[in-house]
């Protein structure tokens, strides 16, 4: 093992890999945790004492956390019924297209949650706050307030969104119990009833837990939707209160209101791991006749085909349909007609929405395009890269105690919602530290931030490409004389490149659809994409906030795509 | 007890299953014997209930479980059987004593009653102490006993195994391999076995179905299978070591030695290794080979060499010469002699 890495490996002493990453996930994890702990206690405590006792308790801390929790358990139930049931037919039933539906499933979470946001309003918009109704007051339709804003539209963009997880986690743990276990139960001739809450949901308990308390976390900390959604109507989640804190420069209740809703996410995530705990050695001994069974549909094959290809349609490709009519279309009351091009490239013309340009004559939007797309790649290649490292220290040096360490924060931010992490940003960097200037409003910070967010999703691609690195491939390599370099370039890199440059890029659309993070770090003179759109939106310029929207789903999706890609072949041609 | 007529299974166009017919008395052992892909696998679903057959009579006892002419098939727990699977299938969530009890349960049989079928199955096996276990925290030999357990906890007249021992190690397989056979000797039932391993097939089985292709080459007797093997396949397929199938042509062993015995066929011939002679030079009946491998068994040794890219193996008292050549000297007379179809002729 000691000259896993030859001459790099002699170079670094056997330790100083893994302290230089400790160093690093200090910087990045540890510090503003622990700083934005430390600024809401001294010199004073009070912010705690105004949020959490006083006048304004109430506003500031009660009512959102109601929300946020009706949020998160709305949007978790939601997830597992929704994914649950996708899952279930794909894995489980006889339901013709089946990878196509597999694969629509998971496509949601692709979309960054703003947009599907925005095509909600496309459609169930009402006039009371301004900006034109949508689709539905336009074809006559009183749209009751319920609908338009708050609550239920937040809670069903979200399931929209986060389905997609909860629908590939059940899936995995369905795809293990279905084949051998189902047809053991049907020896001793237990009713299909019987087998699925005997045997099958047990089995997959722990997955449903996961997926559940994975939609939860995702759905409290989300800032995009309430934010479009609830806003207006002031419903208040602890996302948006702290946001709003920040803004007006109340920073101690802010980060006061960042760390409880850190503790809310990490309480959940906790329970779901408890829950989990000595279960999870469900590893089930292959065999042959593990060839998934078909539960035969009959008669309700049709409608469920049809159920389940509506609900795919309805969380992918319509969102994006709406989108694009909606940003071609002059009245947002008939989206379908008098479409013009004016909102992408008309130049100013009083007539038209107050005369502002069309997003290609912004040049905001030019300079949003390129900062997002250097400080995407920027991002996706830098956490790529602390990744790799420190999963080479993880895997090649046991330091005591030091490897948990960076073990454990390195998958922190995954479970620290975006704004709140943004917020112990802010209070670390956000003022001088000694010889360092302030770095508050600068799109270092910004990168610094977003680096840290991706860096367990980068650990996950370092930790396989390590594991070929190290594993019997290379082993049979160095067997040969090999030196480490020949090796790199003949036998690592051209196994591990495709999964390395998905990851990238996975990576890379993570960072150009976040509007949780960017939306509290942003600098005011080259604001990002995300940003861009979710200003116009609310400003009520909708048009353009769509049409800013969709150039974001178009690199994404070009990106997911070439990720897909080479994904796939990869795993066509090595497994 | 198990009885088959004309059992046809198709998938689309191809039939897994051709044409099988045969019966076994109440209490004895069968073993479905066959390289992977021949069927062996399908025909243990059918007699399950978790495949049904395309056409062809299947009757347990006096009872007709499937007819595929009329599309009957008994759903597997109204057939008195039980399966032990390839990957044991053991449900994860439940403990040893649950995974046995619930079979029990879902048979509606009281809690007593239970109790007590469950403690007796662990006991045969020898699994009491595991009962508070998971799947997940015993061995592979363990859980093999669990699923032995909870497949006889029941009191099934049929016992259908699929190839239960090959995930288990060598030296596990051999014990489990008696383990089974006092299982069946103690319950009384009748067994169906499905494996590739010609050594299980010889030492377990009453009856063997050795299959290829979907159909049945040979049924018969163990020893029946070794003495007169009805077809080239067979042949080589059983016994350690396999016999030797010499080809032949127009009656000369290789095409080239004229032999009256072989009387102008052409195919192969089956010469057993105990049949074959190491001699010291050339001579008469004598072909020469180049050494490939000695393996010594029981005090002898097993020599094989390489013939015209055939591999001939005879049993010798010695070591053969390291030279790497060898004399192997053929017998009087063939145990066998098979067409190029691979039928019997003689």
């Amino acid at each position: 093992m000691t000259t896993l890495l030859g001459p790099i490996g002699s170079a670094l002493n056997k330790r100083g890999l893994t302290l230089a990453m400790a160093l690093v996930l200090f910087a990045l994890v540890a510090a503003p945790l622990a700083t934005i702990l430390v600024q809401t206690l001294y010199p004073s405590s009070a912010a705690w004492g105004d949020v959490l006792a006083s006048r304004l308790s109430n506003n500031l801390f009660v009512r959102p956390t109601i929300n946020t929790m009706i949020i998160g358990l709305g949007v978790a139930a939601g997830c597992v019924l929704l994914g649950g049931f996708l899952a279930w037919l794909v894995v489980m039933t006889d339901i013709p297209g089946r990878p196509a539906i597999a694969f629509m499933a998971t496509l949601p979470f692709m979309i960054p949650s703003f947009a599907t946001a925005l095509a909600w309003g496309t459609v169930f918009r009402n006039g009371r706050v301004g900006g034109g109704g949508g689709l539905l007051e336009g074809l006559g339709f009183a749209v009751p307030d319920w609908l338009s804003w708050g609550m239920t539209p937040t809670i069903v963009v979200l399931i929209a969104h986060y389905y997609a997880l909860a629908f590939t986690v059940i899936a995995a743990a369905l795809a293990t119990v279905n084949g051998d276990l189902v047809e053991a139960a049907q020896m001793t001739g237990a009713s299909r009833k019987r087998i699925l809450f005997g045997i099958v949901l047990p089995v997959v308990t722990p997955a449903i837990i996961a997926g559940g308390s994975l939609a939860f976390a995702g759905a409290v900390s989300n800032f995009a939707a309430p934010a479009l959604l609830g806003l207006p109507v002031r419903m208040q989640t602890l996302s948006t209160r702290l946001f709003g804190m920040i803004e007006i420069g109340q920073t101690e209740r802010g980060y006061v209101l960042a760390i409880l809703l850190i503790g809310i996410s990490a309480i959940f995530l906790g329970l779901g791991n408890r829950m989990l705990s000595g279960r999870r050695s469900f590893a089930t001994i292959g065999g042959k006749g593990a060839k998934p069974r078909r539960f035969a549909l009959g008669n309700a094959r049709l409608p469920l085909t049809m159920a389940a290809w509506v609900i795919c349609i309805l969380t992918t490709i319509l969102p994006i349909l709406l989108l694009v009519a909606a940003s071609l279309a002059p009245s947002s009351l008939a989206l379908f007609s008098d479409w013009t091009l004016h909102y992408w490239i008309g130049d100013s013309n009083p007539a038209f929405a107050r005369g502002q340009p069309g997003i290609f004559h912004n040049p905001q939007l030019l300079s949003a395009l390129t900062t997002t797309l250097i400080l995407g790649a920027s991002v996706a290649l830098a956490a790529n890269i602390i990744g790799i490292l420190i999963a080479v220290a993880l895997t090649r040096q046991k330091v005591p105690i030091m490897s948990n360490l960076v073990s454990q924060l390195s998958f922190l931010p995954m479970l620290l919602p975006g704004i709140a992490f943004a917020a112990a940003y802010i209070a670390l960097y956000g003022a001088p530290i000694g010889p360092l200037p302030a770095l508050y409003g600068t799109k270092l910070l910004l990168a610094l931030a977003l680096t840290a967010a991706m860096l367990p999703f980068a650990v996950q691609t370092g930790r396989a490409t390590v594991s070929q690195i190290s594993g019997d491939i290379d082993e049979a390599a160095r067997m040969t004389g090999a030196g480490f370099f020949r090796r790199l370039g003949a036998i690592t890199l051209p196994l591990a490149a495709r999964g390395l440059a998905a990851g990238l890029l996975i990576t890379f659309v993570n960072v150009i659809g976040d509007l949780a993070i960017t939306i509290l770090l942003y600098t005011p003179t080259s604001p990002l994409l995300a940003v861009l759109s979710y200003s116009y939106a609310s400003d009520g310029f909708h048009q353009f906030a769509n049409a800013v929207t969709l150039v974001i789903l178009i690199i994404s999706m070009l990106a997911t795509g070439a990720a897909t890609l080479l994904r796939g072949r990869r795993r066509q041609s090595f497994t | 007890m198990i009885s088959l007529d004309k059992i046809t299974k198709s998938f689309g166009n191809s039939n897994a299953v051709s044409d099988v017919s045969f019966s076994v008395p109440e209490g004895s052992f069968l073993v479905l014997l066959g390289p992977s892909g021949c069927g062996k696998s399908t025909m243990l679903r059918m007699l399950a209930g978790l495949d049904q057959p395309t056409s062809g009579k299947m009757q347990f006892g006096d009872t007709l479980v499937a007819d595929g002419e009329v599309g009957l098939s008994l759903p597997p727990a109204d057939r008195n059987a039980g399966l032990v699977f390839q990957s044991y299938a053991l449900w994860p969530h439940m403990t040893v004593a649950g995974n046995i009890e619930w079979p029990l349960k879902v048979a509606k049989l009281p809690t007593e009653a239970r109790r007590a079928r469950v403690l007796e199955a662990m006991e045969m096996l020898g699994i009491e102490r595991l009962a508070n276990r998971y799947p997940g925290e015993i061995s592979g030999g363990q859980q093999q006993r669990v699923a032995l357990a909870r497949m006889i906890a029941p009191r099934p007249k049929v016992m259908l195994f699929d190839e239960p021992l090959s995930n288990l190690d060598a030296t596990l397989r051999v014990e489990m391999r008696f383990e089974l056979l006092k299982v069946h000797a103690a319950t009384g039932a009748t067994a169906v076995y499905v494996t590739h391993d010609q050594v299980e097939a010889m030492t377990m089985a009453t009856h063997v179905a050795v299959m290829n292709n979907g159909r049945i080459e040979q049924f018969d007797a163990p020893d029946r299978l070794l003495a007169e093997p009805a077809s080239a396949f067979v042949a080589g397929f059983v016994g350690t070591p396999a016999a030797n199938l010499i080809p032949i042509e127009n009656g000369m062993w290789f095409g080239t030695m004229p032999d009256p015995l072989l009387r102008d066929h052409s195919g192969h011939a089956m010469v057993r290794a105990e049949q074959i002679t190491l001699a010291d030079e050339e001579g008469l009946r004598t072909f020469d080979a180049v050494l490939a491998e000695v393996v010594p068994m029981a005090g002898r040794f097993l020599v094989t060499g390489i013939v015209n890219g055939i591999r001939i193996t005879a049993v010798s008292d010695h070591v053969a010469r390291p030279s790497g050549k060898l004399h192997f000297r053929l017998p009087a007379a063939p145990a066998a002699i098979f067409d190029k179809q691979g039928t019997r002729i003689s």
